[in-house]
C-alpha cells in the first residue's frame, strides 16, 4: 500500500537527527513561509485536516486548539513526551531519527496557538533520547531556527512516574509538583500551566503539523478513513517475527498488519490475543482481532480502543492468567495513589490475580475482582482507573476458562 | 451571587449559585461522607466518599466538586449509590487496620463512624495480605504519624502548602505504598498540630494528647485563647476522672470565620498545661497559707490605713468584667489604678497569620474601659507607693513596696496572695486585636473554691451582685457605651 510518510519520512536516512541533513531532505524550508501567514489560517488548516491526537485519546487536535481562543496570553504548548504505556515506543523514534521534524511541528504550532514558549515533557527513562533531542535543539538555537524571535523551547525530563502521561499530571509535575492528576473541569477549557491557558499535545501530533501544513488538510484527510484522518505510527511488539514501528494509513485490518508488517506470528504458531492500542486497551481475543481494522471507529466496533496504536501480539501459547498479572503489576506500581478506588484497587486486583496465576486465590476471588473493577471504573479522577477496569475487564470477559 | 434551589433525597434548600454540594449539605447539617473535603481547604476530590447521584447525570458524581445549580436532583441514598459508597469505603478499609480499641482517634474517626455505619464486617482480604507501613513516626512538634491509619486524603499536605505556607509535609512513594512523610522536622511554621485536627482518621495524633483521655469523656468548653491579642476561639476539653480533680487535656481551634477560622498556633494549643499546672490555690500571707477570712482582714485593715500610699496595677489579661470589678474596687477606695504592661508586647511571636505580638488577650477592653496606660503615670506613682495591689500584672516594684498579688498562679514576692479563677473556670468577655467582643465561659471545676476575680473583690466589698454576670453587663455598658449590643 502506497501511501505519504507524515512522520518517518527521514526515519531511514543517515544522520537524519542532525540539523544539515533534515534541512537537505525539506525540514524547516516553508517554515518561514508559514510563520508569515496568520495563526488563525493554520488552526484552520490543522481542523479541516481531520488531526486526532495520537497519545493515546484520539480527540481532534483542532477542536483543541480552539479551546485557547479569547485566553490571555502568554500561552504555551506542552509537549507530551512521557511515552510509557506498555506496548507503545513510536514517539521515540520520531525523537530519535527526526527530532528536528518535532522541532518545526513546534514552531508551526505555537505559531498557530500565539506561544511564545514550549516545553516538553519526556519521559524519565528517555535518557538517550532526551540527549539527542536536546542536541537537535541546541542545534536550532544555534541555526537561529529558535529563540526570542520566534519561541522558545525548554526540555524538561520528568522522574519515571506512567502517571505523568496524564496531561494534567504532566503539568503538575512541570510545575515542581508531586505528578497527580487535577480534577477536570465542568465545561470544556484548555489546560493551565503556572496559571496560563496550555494545550497538551503528543509528540507524534506536532510532529504531523508540518506534513499537515506542508501538503495541505486535503492530503492529510487523503489518507486513513473518514472518521480516523491520516496515518499513525503503529508499533508491534510480542509474538510476531518482526517486531517494530510501521507508519500506515488508518483503517487497515489488524490480521493484515500483523502478517505484512510483523512478518506474521514467531515459530508458525497460531495467534491468540491482541492488545490493539498500548496496555491500558481491551485485550481482543483472535476471532474478534479477525474482521478488526486499525481506526477508532474500527476498533471500537472490534470490542477494544485504537489508544496509541501500540499493539502486543500474543500467541496460542500464552497464559492470559500470567499475562494480566504481568500488566497489573504494572499498574499497582504506577497508580500514583492520589485517589482511592485506583489506589487500593489496583492493589488489591493485582495481588488477587497473582493469586490465581500462583494458583492459590480465595474462593470469592473472581466476584472480588469483578466488584473492584466496577468500583474503578468512572469513579476515579483521571482515567488510569478506568483503563484499569478496562484491562480486568477484557481478560476476564474474553479469557474466563484460564480464570476459572 | 443569586440564591439556587436544589432537591437532596427529601429536602429542598437554597443556597447561592455555585456553591460546592458538599459544603451545602454540611451546612444544613444532612450527612455526607467524606474525608479529603474540608470546608478551609480546596476541594480535593481523591477520598471519593462523598458519591451522589445527580440526575441526568450518567455517573455518580463527588459532591465536593459539584457546584450547584438550580433545579439540581441529589440522591444519596438509592441503593445503588449506597452500593458505590460501600465499595469505596471497602477499598478505603483494605490496607487499614481495624484496631479501633486502641486507636486514640476511635470516637471522633470519620472512618470508625462510616465503617459502623455501612457494616462491612466481613473482610474479603486476609490480614496477612495487609501492607505494612511505619506505626510510630514522630514527626515533630508533637505530631506523630501512624501510616497504617492514614488514608492518604492529604488534608495534612494540602494545610501544611496552601495555610501554613512551610510545604514539610509531602506524600512519597505511589499507589498503595504511599505515605505522609515529613520533610526534615515538621514545623508547619508554628501550627503544625491543626495537622491532628484535620486528620479524619487515627494517622496524625497529638503526642501530647494521645492515649491520655478517652475522647468520650472529654466536656468542651467554648472559650477563647489567651495566648495573644488574635483571641482564636478555642474547645477546653476537660474531665474528672472519679474522684480526681478536673483537668483540661487539650485545646482545639473552634470555628470562627472573622477571628481564626479553623485553626490556632501550636503555642496557644498546649497553653493549657499552665492552667492545670502549679496553681495558686490557697490565699497566702508572707509565704504561708492561710484562711480567705485572715487574709480579707489584714487586707480591709491596709486599705482603711490612710496613712499608707496604696497604688493598684492590673494587666490587659482579665475579661472586661473582672478589669471592670478592679476599677470599681479602686474607686471606691480611691486607689490610682494604672493598666499599662509592656511585658506582654512580644514582636518576635508575631506571624503574618494568627500570631500577633500583643500577648495579652484583653488591651482593648482595657484601654476602653479608660483604665490608665499611661507608663510615666504608673512609673512615677509607684515609685512613691508602700503597697501595691497587683492583679496579675508582675510589674518590678522597689524595696520599699509590699505587693498584694490577686492571681492564677503564685508570685515569689508578695507579701499576702490570693488565688483566683483561671479563665478555664469562669466566663467573661474580650476584645481582641480586631476590636471584636468575645465571649469565653469554662466550666473546669477545682475542688478548691476559686472565685472569679470579680466575685472575690465583690466578697471583699461585700457586694454580692459583683458576682452576677446582669450587673458586670450593665455595668460594663455604663462604663463603656460603645459596648451597648456587642456583649
Amino acid at each position: 500500500m502506497s501511501h505519504d510518510l507524515v512522520v518517518s519520512a527521514r526515519f531511514g536516512i543517515a544522520n537524519s537527527h542532525t540539523l544539515i541533513v533534515a534541512q537537505a531532505h525539506g525540514a524547516y524550508t516553508q517554515l518561514s513561509t508559514l510563520l508569515a501567514q496568520p495563526p488563525q489560517s493554520l488552526v484552520q488548516t490543522v481542523i479541516d485536516s481531520g488531526l486526532r491526537g495520537k497519545g493515546g485519546g484520539g480527540a481532534p487536535t483542532g477542536a483543541k486548539w480552539q479551546l485557547l481562543e479569547g485566553q490571555a496570553k502568554p500561552r504555551y504548548l506542552v509537549v507530551n513526551a512521557d511515552e510509557s504505556e506498555p506496548g507503545t515506543f513510536k514517539d521515540r523514534h520520531i525523537i530519535e531519527h527526526d527530532p528536528h521534524l518535532l522541532i518545526e511541528g513546534i514552531l508551526l504550532s505555537c505559531h498557530a496557538l500565539e506561544a511564545k514558549a514550549a516545553y516538553i515533557y519526556m519521559r524519565g527513562e528517555y535518557r538517550f533520547w532526551h540527549d539527542r533531542l536536546q542536541s537537535a535543539l541546541d542545534e536550532a538555537y544555534g541555526a537561529g531556527i529558535l529563540g526570542a524571535h520566534s519561541c522558545d523551547i525548554t526540555l524538561h525530563r520528568g522522574a519515571g512516574a506512567y502517571i505523568c502521561g496524564e496531561k494534567s499530571a504532566l503539568l503538575e509535575s512541570l510545575e515542581g509538583y508531586r505528578g497527580q492528576p487535577r480534577l477536570k473541569p465542568h465545561r470544556p477549557e484548555p489546560e493551565w500551566l503556572w496559571g496560563r491557558a496550555t494545550i497538551v499535545n503528543n509528540v507524534e501530533t506536532i510532529a504531523s503539523i508540518p506534513y499537515i501544513l506542508y501538503k495541505g488538510a486535503q492530503a492529510y484527510r487523503a489518507m486513513g478513513t473518514k472518521e480516523s484522518a491520516g496515518t499513525l505510527l503503529f508499533g508491534l511488539s510480542g509474538h510476531v517475527n518482526r517486531p517494530g514501528v510501521y507508519e500506515l494509513p488508518f483503517g487497515m485490518p489488524l490480521l493484515e498488519v500483523i502478517e505484512t508488517y510483523g512478518g506474521g506470528i514467531r515459530d508458525g504458531r497460531a495467534l491468540k490475543a491482541v492488545i490493539p492500542g498500548g496496555a491500558s486497551t481491551p485485550v481482543l481475543t483472535a476471532e474478534q482481532a479477525k474482521n478488526a481494522t486499525l481506526s477508532y471507529e474500527g476498533m471500537k466496533l472490534a470490542g477494544s480502543a485504537l489508544g496509541t496504536g501500540g499493539m502486543i501480539i500474543m500467541d496460542e501459547s500464552t497464559s492470559m492468567v500470567d499475562a494480566l498479572d504481568n500488566l497489573l503489576a504494572f499498574y499497582r506500581h504506577e497508580s500514583c495513589g492520589q485517589c482511592t478506588p485506583c489506589r487500593e484497587g489496583t492493589h488489591w486486583a493485582s495481588s488477587i490475580v497473582h493469586d490465581i496465576a500462583r494458583r492459590q486465590p480465595r474462593s470469592d476471588a473472581l466476584p472480588t475482582l469483578k466488584n473492584i473493577a466496577r468500583t474503578i471504573n468512572g469513579q476515579t479522577i483521571c482515567v488510569f482507573g478506568p483503563a484499569v477496569a478496562d484491562v480486568i475487564n477484557g481478560f476476564l470477559r474474553n479469557f474466563p476458562q484460564e480464570f476459572a | 451571587m443569586s440564591n439556587v434551589t436544589l432537591r437532596i433525597d427529601e429536602h429542598t434548600l437554597t443556597a447561592p449559585k455555585g456553591s460546592l454540594l458538599i459544603q451545602v449539605m454540611l451546612d444544613n447539617g444532612l450527612s455526607i461522607p467524606h474525608f479529603c473535603y474540608h470546608e478551609a481547604l480546596e476541594a480535593d476530590g481523591n477520598c471519593r466518599m462523598c458519591m451522589v447521584e445527580i440526575e441526568g447525570q450518567k455517573r455518580p458524581q463527588i459532591a465536593c466538586n459539584t457546584p450547584i445549580k438550580e433545579g439540581m436532583i441529589v440522591r444519596t441514598t438509592t441503593p445503588s449509590i449506597m452500593q458505590t459508597k460501600r465499595a469505596i469505603l471497602e477499598l478505603e478499609l483494605r490496607n487499614h487496620p481495624v484496631d479501633c480499641p486502641i486507636c486514640d482517634q476511635a470516637g471522633e474517626c470519620s472512618l470508625q463512624e462510616y465503617y459502623m455505619e455501612v457494616g462491612l464486617y466481613d473482610a474479603h482480604v486476609a490480614k496477612s495480605d495487609k501492607i505494612h507501613k511505619a506505626k510510630h513516626v514522630d514527626l515533630g512538634s508533637h505530631v506523630v504519624l501512624d501510616q497504617e491509619r492514614c488514608v492518604l486524603c492529604q488534608r495534612c499536605v494540602r494545610f501544611v502548602h496552601d495555610k501554613a505556607k512551610s510545604a514539610d509535609l509531602v506524600v512519597t512513594g505511589r499507589g498503595a505504598t504511599s505515605v505522609i512523610s515529613a520533610v526534615g522536622a515538621f514545623t508547619g511554621n508554628g501550627y503544625a498540630m491543626n495537622v491532628v485536627d484535620l486528620c479524619p482518621v487515627g494517622a496524625l495524633t497529638s503526642s501530647d494528647f494521645r492515649f491520655a483521655q478517652r475522647v468520650w469523656f472529654l466536656q468542651s468548653d467554648a472559650s477563647i485563647c489567651h495566648g495573644c491579642a488574635r483571641g482564636c476561639n478555642i474547645h477546653l476539653d476537660h474531665h474528672a476522672i472519679k474522684g480526681g480533680i478536673d483537668t483540661l487535656y487539650r485545646l482545639r481551634p473552634r470555628k470562627n470565620s472573622a477571628v481564626n477560622g479553623h485553626f490556632m498556633c501550636d503555642t496557644g494549643r498546649i497553653s493549657y498545661k499552665s492552667l492545670n499546672e502549679n496553681r495558686l490555690l490557697e490565699p497566702h500571707v508572707e509565704g504561708h497559707a492561710t484562711s480567705f477570712s485572715h487574709t480579707f482582714s489584714l487586707l480591709r485593715r491596709t486599705l482603711d490605713d490612710k496613712s499608707q500610699t496604696i497604688v493598684a496595677l492590673v494587666s490587659p489579661h482579665w475579661s472586661l468584667e473582672n478589669l471592670a470589678s478592679v476599677k470599681l474596687f479602686c474607686a471606691r477606695f480611691e486607689i490610682p489604678l494604672f493598666g499599662a504592661h509592656e511585658a506582654s508586647i512580644e514582636p518576635s511571636f508575631a506571624d503574618e497569620w494568627l500570631r500577633v505580638a500583643d500577648r495579652a488577650p484583653n488591651r482593648a477592653g482595657l484601654e476602653l474601659l479608660g483604665i490608665d496606660v499611661s507608663p510615666h503615670a504608673r512609673d512615677r506613682a509607684l515609685s512613691r507607693a508602700q503597697v501595691v495591689l497587683d492583679f496579675g500584672h508582675d510589674a518590678t516594684l522597689s524595696s520599699m513596696s509590699t505587693r498584694y498579688y490577686f492571681g492564677t498562679h503564685p508570685h515569689s514576692d508578695a507579701q499576702m496572695q490570693l488565688p483566683v479563677a483561671a479563665y478555664s473556670e469562669e466566663s467573661g468577655h474580650l476584645i481582641n486585636c480586631d476590636n471584636i467582643v468575645q465571649h469565653y465561659s469554662g466550666s473546669v471545676k477545682r475542688s478548691e473554691p476559686l472565685l472569679s476575680l470579680h466575685a472575690l473583690l465583690g466578697l471583699l466589698v461585700m457586694e454580692g451582685a459583683w458576682a452576677t454576670q446582669p450587673f458586670w453587663h450593665a455595668t460594663l455598658i455604663d462604663m463603656a457605651p460603645s459596648l451597648e449590643g456587642r456583649l
